[in-house]
């Protein structure tokens, strides 16, 4: 390499690799970390196959479209296919076990979807920069795409925000979140005001059988309950819980029914996204612990009777852990790779060094 | 179980062979038989051999209307003195920027001949009040020493002698003398001969003369340099110059020496129905190194001074990427022909591909793509540099799609102005990646040896991009070009550097005045009409005969307010008006 412009050249490309600080227990737990995504501004959400063969992943990547859309992964070939329409907004796709279906949630319905993706490209080409924020698209409904086939299959029809859904582990049940409640029934002054300020307030879980009939409310709490997921015997779903402000959020589980719900951590920050590892040992989640920016993955058992252990250490934001159907990969969303934007990485996971490191964390602390 | 433990063995033999030969290829090139593998030098010509047998070895032929793989270029090796003299007693030695020529003349003395331009808000001018046209200046060499901190910080930028010659030719100098002051480091001593890489001359004869000769000048003035520098340095500093009753005779012999050197090229013909759109396909890598360091861009310590510098990582790893990548081609249907490129006289300035983009023997237009290797060996926590991505909308699908199974911790960079030969192709057009695994201790260090490359990461680069390789050879429709605008202005911009003109110099050219590579899209230079290929020669009144002077007459400039900026295009000198920015 050519010595000219070496010095700041090289401060600029010079990987961080001195950030590794002894107190950094990131490799006891992840090795071989590496991007999954680079095409396009963003992607995230990975969450795997069940034969663990495949990854389906929300990601911004097609000129026309400043919205995520659904791809699926191929981790054998390297190959991507979008699977969403290509129209509007989608979000938090999942494979249905022993079926060719993957859910997702989409706006391409709404007549005004083109509209908004011009309104953001023109947005977008005058410069101007917002902080990325998700706005509950009150059009979003949940669809069943067939592989098969081709076809969607509309699960949700009521107004208000239906995503983040998640199957079964047998496949019959969808468990999702949805903001209906601000629309079906008559708002107080004060709700009105929350509504326009901060929809995600109330939602609530939901659970629907596969072909979207028998839909029905599991939580009633004020506060954004949301991302949830069934652990891997059926027998709980894991989600997280929001106080009122938004600001504290917690990981709960509960019956599938709705019923024995249990607050896992009470960790003082925003802790989400969490997902069982398959073991039914413990939950990975993310938590803003640290800094209001600067998301962590952290791992408690599934009781919850220890303090949180911390998985990664890398400045921004590391979130959306999903492990591998054997539980000997974990697949996350991080800015790691560079800008603000999440791209997918995948890494080996290190099952008896995170059982260890739960097994000697502290007991969980109590906090007000 | 017997079959499948027989398939393991296998492969696994067949991945140890892979790393068997970028060992060798690695610790062939880096030995020291090769001696570093200078630019024109026997070792250059031992690496060029191995690389040539080794090109033969996976099936190559030289390219299409040449008979052998070595491509000669010529380049400026360095400067020598062949005896310059002075009228006086004492020795002289001509600066290696020098013009040669005799000039005869009256004597100036200007103090340390530092000229601070007035955009620094500091007054310091050693011609403030002294008329030197026609004269021989005498200037001390450095800048005040017992000034303080602050002050030595803002001098010591424009005490470089290359700065105080253009600001005693500026002033219509005949000649320039420096001398060492008793005071300073190195007193008495002539100025060494540096190899100096951008080599064109700098328009006026400059000399340093020892301390012998400089008290036999001064004698004429009766004063002493001592007791002269000793004022200047903790007195005032604006002592003012003076004339010096005598007359001198500088007689200057500059000799630049003329090398040849080799880029070796080879190609793997197209198999079975070639691909019309775009037939080529290129791998390159810089083979050259800095020898023992005997220039400038050695980072070797004091103790290991004058070593081989073995350069495995730069760039023996890219030699044996490019050769294990065109093995691995070698043996697969290739619809496109593939190129595999090895450039000398990277180190001195991208000086072998600006020579092969210069006059290309094949038409560069039919490069579908450019691969570029440059310090692949050193790979830490699964990490890699890919980078110029931004040269093609086409290129994050392939990087990911390959990565998906050579499993990287990928840092993907769009940036093509890179120190490095990919930063030309992206200059011609050619959709281009270069593959970093990032820098290291013994970066342009003689530790910089065989043992320490990372050979099975260093395999599993040689998988990746041969993955994508194969994917630009078997896609009928060539990747497309993409422009990438530089985030700033690159290379002449010095740290501390306040303005920004948009220019983009060729560090390759040698040419009088300061041949420009390019303009930044929407930046005062395209503003003010220069182009590509315009030779700047003046700016804001400052002659600029190369890329020192252009960089110190950036300094003058000020902000916001328009500079006359002559220029030449095409033989034909034309100006325009600049108005520079501020640099964000």
């Amino acid at each position: 390499m050519q010595g000219l412009m070496r010095a700041a050249w090289l401060l600029l490309s010079v990987f961080l690799v001195g950030a590794a600080a002894d107190d950094n227990h990131e490799r006891d737990f992840l090795s071989r970390i590496r991007r999954l995504t680079v095409e396009g501004k963003r992607a995230g959400e990975g969450y795997w196959s069940p034969d663990g063969k495949r990854l389906v992943f929300q990601s911004e990547r097609e000129p026309g479209n400043p919205f995520y859309q659904i791809y699926t992964l191929d981790l054998t070939t390297g190959e991507s296919r979008r699977i969403s329409p290509g129209l509007g907004k989608t979000t938090c796709a999942f494979f249905r076990p022993r079926s060719d279906e993957i859910e997702f949630a989409s706006t391409h319905a709404d007549p005004k979807s083109k509209q908004f993706q011009d309104d953001e490209l023109a947005f977008r080409a005058s410069g101007k920069e917002r902080r990325y924020s998700w706005d509950y698209d009150p059009e979003m409904d949940i669809y069943a795409y067939s592989e098969k086939t081709g076809r969607l299959k509309q699960l949700t029809t009521v107004r208000g925000y239906d995503a983040e859904g998640s199957y079964s582990p047998d496949g019959q049940w969808i468990v999702f979140t949805s903001m209906r409640d601000a629309y079906n029934r008559p708002l107080s002054d004060a709700e009105k005001k929350q509504l326009e300020t901060d929809p995600s307030y109330f939602a609530e879980i939901y659970i629907m059988k596969a072909d979207g009939s028998g839909q029905r409310r599991l939580t009633s709490v004020a506060g954004y309950d949301g991302g949830p997921f069934f652990t891997h015997d059926g027998a709980r779903i894991v989600w997280r819980r929001f106080d009122v402000t938004g600001v504290i959020a917690d990981v709960w589980t509960m019956k599938p029914d709705g019923t024995d719900q249990r607050q896992v951590t009470s960790f003082g920050a925003m802790s989400w996204a969490p997902y069982e590892h398959p073991s039914g040992k413990y939950f990975i989640f993310a938590s803003n612990k640290l800094g209001f920016d600067n998301f962590e993955l952290y791992m408690v058992d599934v009781d919850g009777t220890k303090e949180p252990v911390r998985v990664t250490y890398s400045d921004g934001f590391d979130g959306l852990p999903v492990p591998s159907p054997d539980g000997t990969q974990l697949a996350w969303t991080s800015t790691r790779g560079g800008g603000s934007a999440g791209q997918l990485f995948l890494a080996q996971w290190n099952h008896q060094k995170a059982l260890d490191a739960i097994a000697s964390a502290p007991l969980k602390q109590t906090r007000k | 179980m017997k079959k499948a433990l027989a398939i393991a063995v296998l492969l696994s033999a067949t991945v140890h062979a892979d790393v068997a030969q970028l060992r060798r290829y690695v610790t062939t090139l880096a030995s020291e038989r090769f001696g570093g593998r200078q630019t024109g030098t026997e070792g250059e010509r031992l690496a060029r051999e191995f690389i040539v047998s080794e090109l033969k070895r996976i099936g190559a032929k030289p390219l299409p209307g040449q008979k052998d793989f070595a491509l000669p270029f010529e380049f400026t090796a360095g400067t020598r003195d062949l005896g310059t003299t002075l009228s006086m007693a004492g020795k002289a030695r001509a600066l290696s920027f020098s013009d040669s020529g005799d000039v005869t003349g009256g004597v100036a003395f200007a103090g340390y001949g530092i000229v601070v331009p007035e955009s620094q808000d500091f007054g310091y001018d050693s011609y403030a009040t002294l008329d030197v046209k026609d004269k021989v200046v005498l200037v001390l060499r450095y800048f005040p020493e017992d000034a303080d901190q602050k002050t030595r910080g803002i001098l010591a930028r424009y005490s470089d002698l290359r700065f105080k010659a253009m600001a005693a030719r500026q002033r219509g100098a005949k000649a320039m003398l420096v001398v060492t002051g008793p005071k300073s480091p190195n007193a008495g001593e002539l100025v060494p001969m540096t190899f100096d890489t951008a080599l064109a001359d700098s328009g006026i004869v400059a000399a340093s003369i020892d301390g012998a000769a400089g008290n036999a000048i001064f004698a004429a003035a009766g004063k002493s340099i001592a007791d002269v520098q000793q004022s200047l340095d903790s007195g005032n500093p604006h002592v003012a110059g003076f004339e010096i009753p005598t007359t001198v005779t500088v007689r200057a012999k500059v000799e630049r020496e003329r090398h040849t050197a080799y880029n070796i090229a080879g190609y793997l013909p197209a198999t079975g129905r070639p691909i019309a759109e775009k037939p080529w396909l290129g791998l390159g890598a810089h083979y050259d190194h800095l020898g023992h360091g005997e220039n400038g861009s050695s980072l070797a310590s004091k103790e290991e001074a004058g070593r081989t510098h073995a350069g495995a990582d730069d760039n023996a790893s890219g030699d044996a990427a490019v050769l294990a990548v065109g093995g691995i081609l070698a043996k697969q249907p290739r619809p496109r022909n593939v190129l595999l490129m090895f450039w000398s006289g990277e180190e001195l300035g991208l000086l072998g591909s600006s020579a092969f983009l210069a006059t290309p023997p094949l038409k560069i237009a039919d490069l579908a793509a450019y691969l570029n290797f440059d310090m692949v060996g050193r790979m830490q926590d699964n990490k890699l540099s890919v980078q110029a991505s931004g040269t093609s909308k086409s290129w994050d699908k392939l990087i990911e799609q390959a990565n998906v199974k050579a499993g990287f911790n990928l840092s993907v960079q769009p940036d093509p102005y890179l120190p490095t030969d990919l930063r030309n192709f992206n200059t011609a057009g050619v959709p281009s990646l270069n593959f970093f695994t990032g820098s290291h201790a013994d970066y342009h260090k003689p530790s910089d040896t065989a043992d320490k490359i990372a050979y099975d990461d260093l395999d599993r680069i040689v998988e990746f991009a041969a993955a994508i390789a194969r994917k630009i050879e078997d896609t009928p429709e060539p990747p497309v070009f993409a422009k990438v605008e530089p985030q700033t202005q690159q290379g002449a911009s010095r740290a501390g550097g306040r303005v920004y003109t948009g220019t983009v110099p060729d560090y390759a050219s040698d040419a009088k005045g300061l041949l420009l590579g390019g303009v930044v899209a929407g930046g005062p230079a395209e503003a003010a009409g220069l182009q590509k290929g315009d030779v700047i020669i003046e700016i804001a009144g400052q002659t600029i005969a190369n890329i020192y002077d252009y960089t110190y007459a950036l300094d003058v400039l000020k902000i916001g307010q328009p500079a006359k900026v002559v220029y030449m295009r095409g033989g034909e000198r034309k100006d325009t008006m600049l108005t520079p920015g501020a640099r964000k």
